[in-house]
């Protein structure tokens, strides 16, 4: 497998906001991207996801733990299994609603954990400059020469297999990526006019840091941590696909690829079911990121 | 990029008639070869001591390198018992019964010419023994020793007799023993000559190394090729000690799949002609392509190992009792196992001759296990709470969580509240070592760890013994029980080896009775082969003879 | 230049050594003891005690750290525990495997994306345009290891044309380059393909759109000068930054393809780390890591100054 698509981006992150914004700059790009269609189908499809995995307990739906050895591998369309069921006979239908409560978690919580801990190291390092930076981005470019498939799985190696292993491997392979943009957009800020300004005028570095700076660079970091959520989607369920993330029997769309590739020769369809789903909301996330990439980049 | 099936079928068939026509004189002659798919993930060790477990001993164990005594593979209905193999007879001294005097095979040479004598023996019992030895080889110690926990040392008393000594009188010495490979000295010591190294240790590792890749040893196949971690071909040996058991196929080919699925697909598209443990739920596609499926009772038990430990559930024999009747295991066998398992009532099925008269019927009887439970004081609005160790996957699991999970399910009717902790396999395996009171059992009152009960150290006395509690072995919930504990003296100081098993009988029957476990499947080796494979006689073992195979 | 190269090279120094002091601290606190290879559960505590010695594991770590580091330096992983076998005879092997397949997939994966993104570059905004971007987004936002497993579903288990699993059928030591042997690559190519080929799409398509929309290659237009002289105008330029997104993607592909290996078996360095794991083989584990990081640290290095080689802007820092 080659790596997932993060240095590509990088750059495009960087380019998409402009160092100031003008008043009512956010706003045109709420209108540009509710314009945009492609960017709009994909958050509706998100949403379902998102509020049917919340919802799940409401939906009136099966148990998704309760198994019966006389309905195993049910295919798509039975009466009663839309989805069919899995090895154990449990119902696709709801462990694939259920799933995505799981999934969801461990893909978007390491990117939120990254982007407050990234974000403030990379804002500390861009400013502070001299020695401080040195420090911090000298230890960013250990992790970062590692693939970042290989530093997910060796770091979940270790710890062992479970939900919180899988959610601490992660942010430790995304703080470095949005260490490293957050402290390139804040040095190319950091001498801004502005700045000047307000150091002229007696704020301390903390204020400057939260007024001046975090307003002008969250744009880029927020952008580029959406891009992340697709890669970091793709990779806890890889991690639980290897059966090095969550624990069965918790429904998690991985973990239910694993446990069903054993059922190929028998029930090929339903045991591709739980990666669709992983598909489905990585591809509306990176549309989603390039929407909103293009909707903020407001010279074109 | 996808060429199409068909021409490329057509093309390859006329190449190949192309070919054959062409080479026709060789093709009468050509070898037979047999190819196995073996579950391992990687060829067990090849240097005499084989990793990887019992898988090992089947596959680059028994096939190189005979040892003193055998396992009999003949019958498919017996059980298998101990025959001679490398020593034609033995008995324990009458005087001193630490000392054994084993009378050894002549005429035996090793693969490559050089004899098998006492000092082969004694070589071999010291590669793992003796420290300061030269051959003294740390890394197949752990395998070696653990399987004969008693043998102490040998001594050459002429060229064909050896005697041994145990650190205290043992019965189970020359079951034991089947674990124990004869390697060639000879061959070793000629690699240990030519090696570089700083010093001896280095050299011997270095000769274990080269060993390990061009290996000699007394056994039905000879090594002819070896690719690490991918392929083991294997040669017939011609000069085989028992002309009986000479391979009838000329090479055998080994190569580690430790998908089932992969397995199984190698198999459907010829690429092997065997697999072991093909993928369950590919059987019926297995059968009507028109290939055959082999089974047989292993003696191999997948339990729940209790814990009785102070405040345990399981201290309360009726919670036991219930437990092991509250599972229909035929259902188990039936739904999700696609037959391939056999309900445990105890670690020996009758007709074994450890089984014994257990008392204690395990079955599965839902009013008897409700009645007993509502009798310890549970039922459907106060359930017992019990916690179970387990793993995603391992070696001899079987299908572990979906199995966990039909028992959480069947326990439930019997007001259980099964909460399982599934953890990585070698944390569990680790964890069995060290006990139920250690901080890794995440405070679980079972584990399930399947064991192989071959020999009854393995199969009882390392669980049942009080003296067996972690650390010094797996007696991993701390049962104490006096009777287990004189039981099991009594079997080891019975030298007659009928007398011995009727010991033996008399112990398991008594762990049956107590509930000891809550005993659920034996696994059945399930292994499908192309209609090609000929002759193949699958015994109620843990190994096989590949000796009579044939390919058609 | 040779001060940018010379410097650059100083500078990954550090870096080589903080990796191998986090791949082994990364393996040194997996729970599970380490000999459970060569140690039975019922392995008595002096056995244990006395093989923990034998394999150095009772020393302090920063003295096995040392150790270890110093062996590595001069090539020696020491050995696997499982096997006895060198580490680096192991990882080497694998390696070659790897690449096998890396380059296979750098094959498909490059030509495609840069067919693609030239395609759309040049119909920008078009349905054409629209369609090779799908494309490309889907190419990265795929789970692969799904869709290694969709493609065994439909090309091994329903039409049965290609093998799902293995590297040939005598495994990679007998690999020849003949239909016998390629058709096991075709599968596990493809997947470990379609990243690449996504992010080299969307690359070159914005580098062949960016380029075109430049004033200058209308006054060349303007001036007369043929469309195969724009196109030869827009590979000059826009080579440099696609030559390094492929490094770098040939580098990932070389270090990171765990979970393509698992799917298809491929006997590659993916393969070996994810058994090292599960084997709880520590000297393995740690070997195969440095190693794969190493390579991924170089490439790196590698792109970086062919990067300053061509384009003489890059050299700050």
């Amino acid at each position: 497998m080659s790596e997932l698509p993060l240095s590509a981006m990088n750059e495009a992150a960087l380019q998409a906001a402009p160092a100031t914004k003008a008043r009512g700059y956010w706003a045109t790009v709420g209108r540009r991207i509710v314009r945009d269609k492609v960017s709009m189908a994909c958050a509706l499809v998100l949403i379902m996801i998102f509020l049917s995995a919340i919802l799940a307990p409401w939906l009136g739906l099966e148990d998704p733990y309760k198994g019966s050895m006389i309905r195993r591998l049910r295919h798509i369309g039975t009466a009663g299994y839309p989805f069919g069921t899995d090895e154990l006979g449990r119902d696709m239908l709801a462990r694939l609603i259920y799933g995505g409560r799981l999934s969801l978690l461990i893909g978007i919580l390491p990117v939120i954990l990254a982007f407050v801990f990234g974000t403030s190291l990379g804002l500390v390092a861009g400013y502070v400059g001299g020695k401080l930076n040195t420090a911090i981005m000298r230890t960013v470019d250990v992790f970062y020469a590692f693939p970042s498939v290989l530093l997910a799985i060796a770091i979940s190696g270790a710890l062992g297999a479970g939900i919180l292993n899988s959610i601490v491997a992660l942010t430790i392979v995304f703080v470095p990526q949005i260490t490293r943009v957050a402290e390139s957009v804040t040095t190319g800020v950091r001498n801004m006019d502005f700045v000047e300004a307000a150091r002229a005028s007696g704020a301390g570095p903390f204020t400057i840091m939260r007024v001046h700076i975090l307003g002008n660079v969250l744009g880029a970091i927020f952008v580029y941590a959406t891009s992340l959520i697709s890669v970091s989607m793709i990779l806890a369920a890889g991690l639980s696909f290897l059966g090095l993330g969550t624990k069965p029997p918790e429904p998690e769309w991985g973990l239910m690829l694993n446990t069903l590739r054993t059922a190929i020769y028998v029930n090929p369809w339903v045991a591709a079911l739980p990666g669709a789903m992983i598909f489905a909301v990585s591809i509306c996330f990176n549309l989603l990121s390039d929407g909103l990439r293009s909707a903020m980049d407001i010279r074109n | 990029m996808l060429i199409d099936k068909n021409k490329t079928r057509a093309a390859m068939i006329g190449l190949l008639a192309l070919t054959t026509v062409a080479a026709w004189p060789r093709a009468v002659s050509a070898d037979t070869v047999l190819r196995i798919g073996m579950t391992a993930a990687d060829i067990p060790r090849t240097l005499g001591q084989p990793d990887q477990g019992f898988e090992g001993n089947r596959f680059t164990g028994l096939t190189m390198y005979d040892a003193l005594t055998m396992w009999d593979l003949s019958s498919a209905d017996k059980p298998s018992v101990v025959i001679p193999g490398l020593a034609t007879e033995w008995k324990v001294d009458d005087a001193d019964k630490k000392k054994w005097v084993f009378k050894l095979r002549p005429g035996v040479t090793f693969h490559d010419g050089s004899p098998f004598n006492a000092d082969a023996v004694v070589w071999n019992v010291e590669k793992v023994l003796k420290q300061d030895a030269p051959q003294f080889d740390a890394s197949q110690v752990g395998v070696t020793a653990s399987r004969m926990p008693t043998l102490a040392s040998a001594k050459k008393i002429d060229d064909m007799t050896v005697e041994l000594t145990t650190k205290e009188p043992d019965s189970f010495l020359p079951i034991n023993l089947t674990n124990l490979f004869m390697a060639s000295p000879t061959k070793w010591q000629a690699f240990f000559d030519k090696a570089e190294g700083a010093d001896a240790k280095a050299k011997s590792q270095a000769a274990w190394a080269a060993f390990a890749k061009d290996a000699s040893g007394t056994g039905p196949w000879k090594m002819a090729g070896f690719t690490p971690r991918e392929r083991l071909e294997l040669a017939k040996n011609d000069k085989y000690w028992n002309t009986a058991r000479v391979p009838k196929v000329d090479k055998m080919v080994l190569l580690p799949m430790p998908e089932a699925n992969a397995r199984t697909a190698a198999l459907l598209s010829g690429q092997v002609d065997w697999v072991e443990a093909p993928a369950p739920d590919a059987l019926p596609e297995i059968k009507q392509r028109g290939f055959v499926l082999y089974s047989n009772e292993e003696p191999h038990v997948w339990p729940w190992q209790f814990s009785r430990v102070e405040g345990s559930p399981w201290n309360d024999i009726r919670v036991r009792k219930a437990a092991n009747l509250c599972v229909d295991r035929e259902g188990l066998r039936d739904g999700l196992l696609a037959g391939l398992m056999v309900p445990a009532s105890g670690t020996f099925e009758p007709g074994h001759p450890w089984r014994g008269n257990p008392t204690f019927q395990i079955k599965y009887d839902k009013p008897a296990a409700q009645k007993l439970m509502q009798e310890a004081g549970f039922g459907p609005s106060k359930k017992l709470t019990v916690k179970v160790q387990t793993s995603a996957s391992g070696s001899g699991q079987m299908l572990p969580l979906p199995m966990n999970e039909y028992l959480q399910q069947a326990l439930a009717e019997c007001y259980f509240d099964v909460q399982l902790d599934v953890i990585e396999w070698n944390t569990l395996f680790t964890n069995w070592r060290r006990g139920a009171k250690d901080p890794s059992a995440n405070g679980s009152n079972a584990t399930n760890v399947t064991y192989a009960a071959m020999d009854p150290f393995f199969a009882l006395v390392r669980f049942l013994q009080s003296g067996m509690a972690p650390p010094v072995s797996n007696n991993w919930g701390f049962i104490n029980n006096p009777k287990f504990d004189e039981l099991v003296t009594k079997a080891r100081q019975t030298f007659d080896a009928s007398a011995r098993d009727a010991a033996l009988a008399e112990l398991h029957a008594a762990s049956v009775d107590d509930a000891a476990f809550l005993y659920v499947a034996h696994d059945v080796a399930p292994r499908a082969m192309s209609p090609k494979v000929k002759g193949f006689v699958q015994p109620k073992s843990w190994f096989v003879d590949f000796s009579p195979v044939s390919m058609q | 230049m040779l001060a940018y190269i010379a410097r650059r090279i100083v500078y990954v120094i550090p870096i080589v050594i903080s990796v191998a002091l986090v791949c082994f601290l990364l393996v040194h606190i997996t729970p599970g003891d380490p000999l459970v290879a060569v140690l039975p559960a019922d392995a008595s505590q002096e056995l244990a005690a006395q093989l923990r010695a034998a394999y150095g594991f009772d020393r302090p770590l920063p003295v096995q750290f040392g150790l270890w580091l110093l062996r590595a330096l001069h090539g020696d992983l020491g050995n696997s525990i499982a096997t006895g076998r060198p580490v680096l005879a192991e990882v080497m092997r694998a390696v070659g495997n790897t690449v096998t397949l890396a380059i296979a997939a750098a094959i498909i994966g490059f030509t495609m994306g840069v067919l693609l993104g030239l395609i759309a570059g040049y119909f920008r905004e078009t349905w054409i345009d629209k369609l090779a971007t799908s494309f490309a987004i889907a190419g990265v936002s795929v789970p692969h290891y799904w869709l290694g497993m969709l493609l065994v579903i439909i090309f091994s288990v329903q039409l049965n044309w290609l093998p799902a699993v293995g590297a040939g059928p005598g495994g990679s030591s007998a690999w020849a380059w003949d239909w016998a042997h390629l058709q096991y690559l075709v599968l596990p190519a493809i997947t470990t393909s379609v990243i690449p080929m996504g992010i080299v799409t969307r690359t070159v398509r914005a580098l062949t759109g960016d380029i075109l929309s430049q004033d200058f290659v209308e006054a060349l237009r303007a001036k007369g000068l043929r469309e195969t002289g724009v196109f030869r105008h827009v590979v000059k330029n826009a080579a440099p930054t696609a030559l390094a997104v492929m490094g770098l993607q040939l580098g990932y592909m070389l270090g990171g393809s765990i979970l393509i290996e698992t799917v298809f078996s491929w006997p590659g360095s993916g393969f070996l780390l994810n058994s090292a794991i599960f084997q709880r083989d520590l000297p393995l584990l740690q070997g195969t890591i440095l190693v794969l990081a190493l390579f991924f640290v170089f490439l790196n290095l590698l792109v970086d100054i062919a990067q300053a080689a061509i384009d003489p802007r890059i050299k700050r820092g």
